[in-house]
């Protein structure tokens, strides 16, 4: 049984519907990538799995460790170990990171209350690895963050909050290559048998940094075809048109 | 004395018990400077019309709820009283407590000692200092306003106090004055002037507060006056119990090179009425007003702004920030004013409401009134719920609904109260903050 599973999953926001029977299963230790033109629902089932109030799943189930989690919030969600890093994070004026940091790391801690010590210690050393100014910690949540700001921040939390299973959500978006590097740096070192890593994305070049195990391809909805690392060179030769061939052929 | 020529008005001038018998009780073995000075005040508050509802200031707010004629002067005993010491007060250098004990002046850190900085009643003043108060008591105003209450409160002030800098006084610690009015059916009449030399650098407090139950008025007058490169914040807090009535009125002139703070927190009391006006006056002179209102149980709190410029190159820069809930009404008003000539002015008016549930209402009405070219003045204002993308991004991160909602609303204020010279009160604003929102 895979740590992650998501069943015949159908989700909408109003009246349209998005996902439409999204299969897939992600285990601790392993690293899948998720590609898909745009508009074919990639954010949309990032957004579905953490618990977005805008969307509502009609059909299927999706299981975190054998237990479903679509009646939690999202913050009981994140407890249970699940982590989204936004593709476009909010800012929130007056709410600094320091405590922004020290309210969700206390959230998780068994008595409710991190010491503040070893908290500090540990967010400095991640703002240092991921090169962060110190300063940071006294800014407003990504109040006037330019683009790669924002996501190492993003990053930073990943670090901090140690999920289980993480989802980044085209984390490569605008960012320049440098930017791209310090992302990738933090996601290798998050790596290993205790992190299952679900990387969406658009376009290839963030799976340069970061290999993928396994690429799944979802296009109107569903996932039209999964397969191993080389299924990443055929995509960036071939072209999307060529996953619609594949499909008409096996339709 | 020459009388101004107003149009007669068909409300009489006088409010409530605020007469000429009033006024002869208060000038009663006064220094002649005061008793001019109130005269003087009388003179032009008998001939303003009287507020009512076709003002446009008080549209959203008619004076006939401060019920003016119920209310009698505050009995303050002539005795010193004892300085009773709280916790909170190491913040402070000096200390004053108004009440129905007396009033109580405390220099903690002996920063009065030597004379440099001036701390003490009007009367004392007016003996010690009279010609510096004869140029400046009644004068913060800018050219021209009219304003009835703080004529009023020039007439009939039952308690005041003269803060005075000489040049380069440089105050770590600052100066709180405590009001609290036990007496029920009573008005507190507080005066303060405050005159900062050049170079000078000093914060004030004032804070109201009263039990709950016991109906009191407060029509509080304070000027500010700041000469070059004199840099001064002062932080007003309207925390009133349940039955408290206020109506205040700051005004603050400002020369070359200073800049004046003006922090108006209003989160107590029934209902409030204040208005905060600042005139940069000289090149280089700069206003920050700050403030923060919270009406919720049906209170009503207005507040007025004006950020006057009287001179080119002169900045100004405002941010009130409100919430409403439980039938809590806000009115928020706001006018820049720039005059002829005065180009290279830059000022900036923001009101931000975070409006909680659908019983509360929030007004806001910012305005610019601009006569030059070549400046730059902007205004804006908001209003809305909590930010619904905002707090699903902090329960996905773990936090718990109801903490995620408190730390936006908290952050919502910080952006005010965070630039509060004194933590004391910070840590009392949010501690407000958090009741009311009921978390």
């Amino acid at each position: 049984m895979s740590y992650l599973q998501i069943k015949n999953l159908h989700a909408r926001t109003g009246d349209i519907e998005i996902l439409k029977g999204v299969n897939l299963e992600i285990n601790k230790g392993e690293v899948h990538a998720l590609m898909g033109p745009n508009g074919s629902g990639k954010s949309t089932l990032s957004s579905v799995i953490m618990g977005h109030p805008d969307y509502e799943v009609t059909e299927g189930d999706i299981l975190l460790n054998g237990e479903s989690i679509l009646e939690m919030d999202p913050d009981e969600r994140a407890l249970a170990g699940l982590f989204l890093c936004f593709q476009y994070p909010v800012a929130i004026p007056g709410v600094s990171i320091s405590n922004f940091m020290k309210k969700a790391v206390d959230a998780r801690h068994p008595e409710g209350k991190a010491p503040a010590g070893p908290f500090l210690k540990e967010m400095r050393e991640n703002m240092e690895y991921l090169d962060m100014d110190k300063a940071f910690a006294n800014r407003g949540l990504n109040e006037g963050f330019s683009g790669g700001e924002k996501k190492r921040m993003e990053i930073l939390q990943m670090m901090m909050f140690k999920p289980s299973i993480a989802i980044m959500d085209e984390t490569d978006s605008g960012l320049d290559i440098d930017a791209l590097q310090v992302v990738a740096k933090g996601v290798n070192k998050m790596r290993g048998p205790d992190l299952g890593l679900l990387v969406i994305t658009h376009y290839e070049r963030i799976l340069t940094y970061i290999n993928p195990q396994f690429l799944h391809i979802l296009m109107e909805g569903k996932i039209v075809m999964s397969g191993g690392p080389e299924l990443v060179k055929t995509l960036e030769e071939k072209g999307y048109d060529w996953v619609r061939e594949q499909i008409a052929v096996t339709a | 004395m020459p009388t101004l020529n107003l149009p007669l008005t068909e409300t009489p001038s006088l409010l409530g018990g605020f007469d000429e018998n009033l006024l002869e009780q208060s000038r009663k073995g006064e220094h002649a400077l005061l008793q001019a000075k109130r005269t003087a005040a009388f003179e032009s508050y008998s001939q303003i019309p009287n507020p009512d509802r076709f003002h446009e200031e008080y549209r959203r707010m008619d004076p006939a709820l401060f019920q003016i004629a119920k209310f009698s002067p505050m009995q303050i005993p002539e005795a010193a009283a004892t300085y009773k010491a709280l916790a909170e007060d190491t913040n402070y250098d000096v200390v004053i407590s108004v009440s129905s004990e007396g009033i109580a002046v405390e220099d903690c850190n002996g920063v009065l000692t030597d004379g440099n900085l001036v701390v003490m009643p009007l009367d004392q003043a007016a003996r010690e200092h009279s010609t510096l108060l004869e140029q400046s008591l009644g004068a913060g105003m800018v050219p021209g306003e009219q304003r009835k209450f703080l004529d009023l409160n020039g007439a009939f002030w039952n308690v005041g106090f003269f803060i005075y800098a000489k040049k380069g006084v440089d105050l770590k610690g600052g100066i709180l004055i405590r009001y609290h009015n036990d007496q029920a059916d009573t008005v507190l009449l507080p005066r303060l002037v405050v005159v900062a030399e050049s170079l000078t650098r000093f914060a004030i407090a004032e804070q109201f507060t009263s039990p709950d139950n016991v109906k009191t008025l407060c029509i509080s007058g304070r000027e500010l006056l700041l000469d070059a490169a004199a840099d001064v914040k002062l932080v007003s807090l309207q925390d009133w119990g349940n039955e408290g009535l206020h109506i205040g009125e700051d005004w603050a002139r400002v020369k070359r090179d200073a800049k004046v703070n003006l922090f108006s927190m209003t989160v107590g009391g029934k209902v409030s009425k204040m208005t905060v006006g600042c005139d940069v006056c000289e090149p280089n002179a700069n206003a920050y007003l700050g403030g923060m209102f919270f009406a919720d149980r049906d209170q009503h709190f207005d507040q007025k702004t004006l950020q006057f410029h009287s001179s080119a190159d002169t900045y100004s820069n405002m941010l009130y920030k409100g919430a409403v809930k439980d039938n809590g009404y806000s009115v928020y008003q706001g006018i820049i004013r720039a005059l002829k000539n005065c180009v290279g002015v830059d000022s900036y008016q923001t009101n931000n409401n975070l409006v909680l549930d659908p019983t509360a209402r929030a007004d806001s009405l910012p305005g610019l009134i601009i006569d030059a070219d070549e400046l730059a003045c902007s205004h804006g204002a908001t209003f809305g719920n909590i930010d619904q993308e905002q707090l699903y991004y902090l329960r996905s991160r773990g936090i718990p609904e109801g903490e995620a909602r408190r730390m936006l609303v908290m952050g919502f204020f910080d952006e005010v109260i965070d630039r509060i010279p004194f933590e004391n009160m910070q840590d009392h604003l949010h501690a407000v903050i958090e009741r009311k929102f009921g978390v």
